[in-house]
């Protein structure tokens, strides 16, 4: 094999790096010059970082459970990509298989419903 | 007469659960109804006597385990099946009319049944699981009876009674488990007439029966749980520890000692009558600077034990036969000996030697039946005590060796010792001036009268015709036949 | 493209854990949809009938195992007797601890609350206090049972990863769930949570390590690459260890016994008795099947090593149950210790030590859910009263409960006539017939020292006066009286007449590769 095939990589990677490093050094020089006392803080993805709230600043957990049930949802969308895929190899007991699978997750989902997991508030 | 063996345990458990349930006075009554049955139910047991087991029963029960209800009795168990049987009769019906704080003699009744129960157990028992699980049974019910009805440190010495006694049950259980695993059977009469175990695994399977023996019988160093239970026991409870629960010990050390590990037995004699002589030695030491009247005959049983051990480790007929008698005697003697002090303790409300005196002036019937006890306890010839003490040191000798001879002397000389403190015990509590503490000691009452009454005239018959107990134990001569001697 | 080959399954013999599953997915339905006043009962009857159903097919299928028909699924799950006597003893004890469950008389709302993960403290946590409590624990329970089932017959080590994770995660969430001590609580769920996570960690890197060995996870591939290796058996050595310790943590063996007293401390009580019987029966029958079938070739690798670790737990399990002074902590202590004894029989190595251990376990879980069900009755104001002091005169105020509690305590000091002396007797005659006798020595030194805080608490109760603290034992409902007696007659007959247990457990000693 030859190493050729590689160049469209180096390629990209060099014009990733450029752009990347052209869009940094050219701010400071062409944009506006507004002063603004929010630009200057440290971000922490919206949480301000002092002083350090009592009680520890503390969360509310429905965006936990949100993410959760997110990824138990997606992780069941994952599995059926493969089954999607060789539908027809699996025949009838792929497909029950599947369907069991499904329900089974429904119960759960149905729970979560029924619960009051999926209201925001 | 089959069914007779299994009457001997069913009766005293039966009697022990109709005690518990009903109120306290009938209980009480219930409870010697049943030690009585019992005993007329054992003592039919000596009537027919053939070669070898003379009653046997054999019932599997948990065939896994090599564990079968198989009971037999022959000459080594009659006497002290009997004798257990007599004293739990005594007992039961001393604490009728008698039974200290708090009270609730009809439990207490019924703990004595489940004792019985459990040593009736042992004696008869010719399967080693099975020996082992009555051995077992004993230890909670004589914990209880001291922890509730005993004196000031009756919990502290409950615990060390359980614990101790314990410990030797575990020992014994690695035993019995080596054995059964190994031979393939637990079946003590199969495993005395062919011992098949190898000779270095019967040695250290004797050494884990000798201990776990040694601890109940006891053998000095193993003694110190002894003092303190029969001090704080109430005097039943006295009774029954040093009359049966001490002879467990001894029997077993001969039936599963001696009759199973036979080879592990001869290598381990001297060291064993080397630590009897010590038992008698020191106990005879430790009685003689005694303050209390109770620890007092505590300490004699070290010393007694020493000389049924003594007899046991020579491994000769004549020492087994002394043992034995040695034991039934100890067992009369001693029993008689914590009733009498009992009794004195309660009418003085102290067993402080120093507070006591006087006491044939006071009660005279009283103070000479613990001058026959102590007699006999020391061994005065015509006593049922003097066989034993005789015919140990006898057979020590005749073993000959250096060590054996010099072992003799040194018995001897523990029995002069033996004498000396019981003589100063009889002197002290019975003679010279009238103590404070026995100004109002009345005499013997007939209640206390009828219970002693069999156990003083057996001190006498048993001194003047031992050939009833010699007879009954030409089954120690089917042991001594196991060790070629 | 070419027909996929499918894996045969037998239905049949897969139905006990499939109609656990089933009634755990019913009983979230309805969870979702019964109305909350009916709940508690209906979950009950549901979660009761699925395991008698369950129990009566696996009893229908003892007869019928042979070789040809034990594998199923592609050999993932191997029912064979000794798959088939767990399921029905984990049936068996997962029923009696259920009855538990359901007890609501002793306390308003039961035994648990209805949420798990409220701040405690807070004014929702004041206002969760008095409500009905959880339900969902039934359909957990169920999980995790069903779950216990497939550990159990998992024939290769990643279906024995996967039931290790099904079985566990509702268990981390049950210990949450107690009324009172709320900290102690949500603390116990989550040193549990966190330790298990570690210990499936090292069981799944074992089974990494394994596979690298044996190019397979499934026991006859591991079996034969033990057997006919030539190669190091470093990775073997170290996939093996690490298996046994993720195996280890979960029968609660030292060192790994760290989580035993804080979780069942802390978690609900009938909680506690579920975890004390059948996660170690189901840990165990695992265990025994790892060891029996997998690595039996590696037997002179093993041994030693878990017999030390088998003495350690006896040790560490004896010594620190006499510093306890709170009943639960004393109970898990005394759990730790008898996961030793189980080692002992186990490590006997032959039949005798299969079956033996066996019956240990069945043993072991009737008493201990009686003694949990009784310390569930000990009450104040405060609910349970677990510290050792608060029991001292007992015995005055009610000398029943302290008669049964005295028994069951006896039981775990394994006194005669017990079913603790027939199950320690069947072990140590296993590990001497085994050449193991230095195991037994430790066995017996250990259960003195047992014996020490059992009797301490007897004392305590009938000799000790009772002071104005000593709380009152509640009359319990039908259903812990249920349990209590179930127990306690179990404890009796099994130590009178263990002979029928003895042999079902003798015929269920045989695995098949």
């Amino acid at each position: 094999m030859s190493l050729s095939a590689y160049i469209p990589i180096v390629g990209l990677f060099a014009l990733a790096a450029a752009f990347g490093l052209f869009s940094v050094a050219i701010a400071p020089f062409v944009g506006p010059r507004r002063f603004n006392r929010a630009k200057l803080d440290a971000y922490e993805c919206g949480i301000e970082p002092t002083p350090q709230p009592i009680g520890g600043g503390r969360f509310p957990v429905k965006f936990y459970l949100t993410a959760m049930l997110f990824i138990i949802f997606d992780i069941e969308i994952i599995f059926l990509y493969p089954w999607a895929v060789s539908f027809d190899m699996l025949g009838l007991f792929g497909f029950v298989e599947m369907v069991l699978f499904i329900v089974a997750v429904f119960v759960a989902y149905t729970y979560v419903w029924r619960r009051g997991g999926l209201d925001w508030d | 007469m089959v069914d007779l063996l299994l009457w001997t345990l069913a009766l005293p458990l039966v009697g022990a659960v109709i005690a518990l349930v009903v109120p306290d006075a009938p209980g009480r009554i219930v409870s010697v109804v049943a030690s009585v049955l019992t005993l007329v139910a054992v003592v039919p047991l000596g009537f027919d006597r053939p070669a070898g087991m003379w009653h046997e029963l054999d019932i599997p029960w948990v065939p896994a385990f090599h564990l079968r209800l198989h009971l037999g009795v022959d000459g080594i168990s009659y006497p002290l099946v009997v004798l257990t049987a007599l004293l739990t009769v005594l007992c039961c019906a001393y604490s009728v009319w008698h039974t200290p704080a708090p009270g609730r003699g009809n439990v207490l009744g019924a703990l004595l049944l489940v004792i019985e129960a459990g040593i009736l157990g042992t004696f008869l028992a010719q399967d080693l699981v099975l020996f082992f699980i009555a051995f077992e049974v004993v230890l909670l019910p004589m914990a209880a009876v001291i922890a509730v009805w005993g004196g000031e440190g009756r919990r502290r010495a409950a615990l060390k009674f359980a614990l101790y006694t314990l410990a030797g049950s575990v020992l014994l259980l690695v035993g019995v488990v080596v054995v059964v695993v190994q031979a393939d059977t637990a079946d003590m009469v199969k495993l005395t007439e062919s011992p098949t175990l190898p000779a270095t695994t019967q040695l250290w399977v004797f050494a884990l029966f000798a201990l776990a023996f040694a601890i109940k019988s006891p053998l000095w160093p193993l003694h110190t749980w002894l003092p303190d239970a029969h001090t704080e026991a109430p005097t039943v409870g006295s009774v029954i520890l040093a009359g049966v629960l001490l002879k467990m010990g001894t029997y077993g050390l001969i039936r599963v000692g001696i009759g199973v590990t036979p080879e592990g037995f001869a290598k381990a004699a001297p060291v064993l009558g080397v630590l009897a002589v010590a038992a008698i030695v020191v106990g005879s030491l430790v009685c003689l600077v005694q303050t209390e009247l109770k620890r007092l005959i505590a300490y004699s049983s070290v010393g007694h034990m020493g000389f049924v051990l003594l007899g046991i480790a020579t491994g000769s007929a004549v020492g087994l036969q002394a043992a034995l008698i040695g034991n039934i005697a100890h067992g009369v003697l001693t029993g008689l000996l914590f009733f009498v002090a009992g009794a004195i303790k309660d009418r003085a409300h102290t067993g402080q030697l120093a507070e006591l005196g006087g006491l044939r002036e006071r009660a005279p019937w009283l103070a000479g039946i613990l001058g026959v006890a102590a007699l006999g306890s020391l061994g005065l010839p015509g006593l049922a005590g003097f066989w034993g003490e005789a015919f140990a040191v006898v057979a020590a000798y005749q073993r000959g060796g250096l060590l054996w001879t010099v072992l003799a002397i040194v018995a001897a000389v523990g029995a002069a010792l033996t004498a000396a403190y019981l003589l100063r015990m009889l002197r002290r509590v019975s003679h010279g001036p009238v103590a404070p503490a026995l100004a109002a000691a009345g005499e013997v009452r007939w209640p206390e009268a009828v219970a002693w009454a069999p156990l003083i005239l057996l001190a006498f018959v048993l001194g003047v015709v031992p050939v009833l107990v010699v007879d009954l134990a030409a089954g120690a001569a089917l042991i001594s036949g196991a060790l070629g001697r | 493209m070419p027909e996929l080959k499918l894996p045969d399954i037998d239905y049949a013999a897969l139905l006990p854990m499939l109609i656990l599953f089933g009634a755990a997915c019913v009983g979230v339905l309805i969870e979702g949809f019964v109305p909350r006043s009916v709940r508690n009962m209906v979950q009950l009857v549901l979660s009761l009938a699925a395991m008698v159903a369950a129990l009566v097919f696996v009893i229908r299928r003892a007869g019928e195992v042979t070789a040809e028909n034990a594998a199923t699924i592609g050999g993932a799950i191997m029912i064979d007797n000794m798959g088939l006597f767990m399921e029905g003893a984990l049936l068996v004890l997962g029923l009696v601890s259920l009855l538990l469950f359901g007890e609501r008389t002793l306390e308003r709302g039961g035994a648990f609350v209805p949420h798990a993960a409220v701040t405690v403290g807070s004014e929702r946590d004041r206002e969760q206090a008095v409500d009905s409590g959880a339900t969902e624990v039934y359909p957990l329970a169920l999980f995790s049972l069903g779950g216990m089932l497939m550990f159990v017959t998992a024939n290769d080590l990643l279906t024995m990863f996967v039931a290790l994770e099904v079985f566990s995660l509702p268990l981390y969430l049950m210990c949450a769930l107690a009324r009172r001590k709320r900290l102690l609580s949500q603390e116990s769920a989550l040193k549990y949570f966190l330790l298990g996570a570690y210990a499936s960690a090292f069981f799944l890197f074992g089974v990494a390590m394994i596979y690298g060995f044996a190019k397979g996870v499934d026991f006859r591939a591991i079996h034969e690459a033990v057997r006919g290796s030539e190669t190091s058996p470093t990775l073997l050595l170290i996939g093996l260890a690490l298996v046994a310790i993720g195996l280890l943590f979960k029968i609660a063996a030292a060192p790994f016994h760290v989580w035993t007293p804080d979780v069942y401390q802390g978690a609900p009580t009938p909680v506690t008795a579920f975890m004390a019987a059948c996660t170690k029966a189901a840990a165990f029958g695992a265990l025994l099947r790892v060891l029996y079938v997998g690595f039996d070739g590696a037997k002179w690798h093993f041994t030693p090593v878990l017999g030390a670790v088998a003495v350690l737990t006896m040790l560490v399990g004896a010594v620190l149950a006499v510093t306890q002074t709170d009943l639960k902590r004393l109970l898990a202590y005394s759990s730790v210790a008898n996961a030793g004894y189980l080692m002992v029989g186990l490590l006997g190595g032959n039949k005798d030590g299969l079956s033996s251990t066996l019956f240990y376990l069945v043993a072991y879980g009737f008493t201990v859910i009686a003694a949990f069900a009784l310390v569930s009755l000990v009450r104040d104001a405060d609910g349970e009263a677990t510290h050792l002091s608060r029991w001292a005169g007992l015995g005055r105020r009610s000398p029943l409960f302290a008669g049964i509690f005295t028994f069951l305590l006896l039981a775990f000091a394994g006194i005669p006539l017990t079913s603790g002396f027939m199950a320690k007797f069947g072990v140590f005659g296993a590990a001497i017939a085994g050449d193991q006798t230095w195991l037994v020595i430790f066995g017996v030194l250990t259960s003195i020292v047992l014996a020490f805080p059992y009797l301490r608490v007897v004392v305590m109760m009938w000799l000790s006066e009772p002071g104005e603290t000593t709380p009152s034992v509640s009359i319990p409902g039908v259903l812990t009286s249920a349990v209590l007696g179930i127990g306690t007659v179990a404890t009796l007959l099994l130590g009178v007449l263990p002979g029928p247990l003895l042999e079902l457990a003798d015929q269920a000693s045989s695995f098949i590769r």
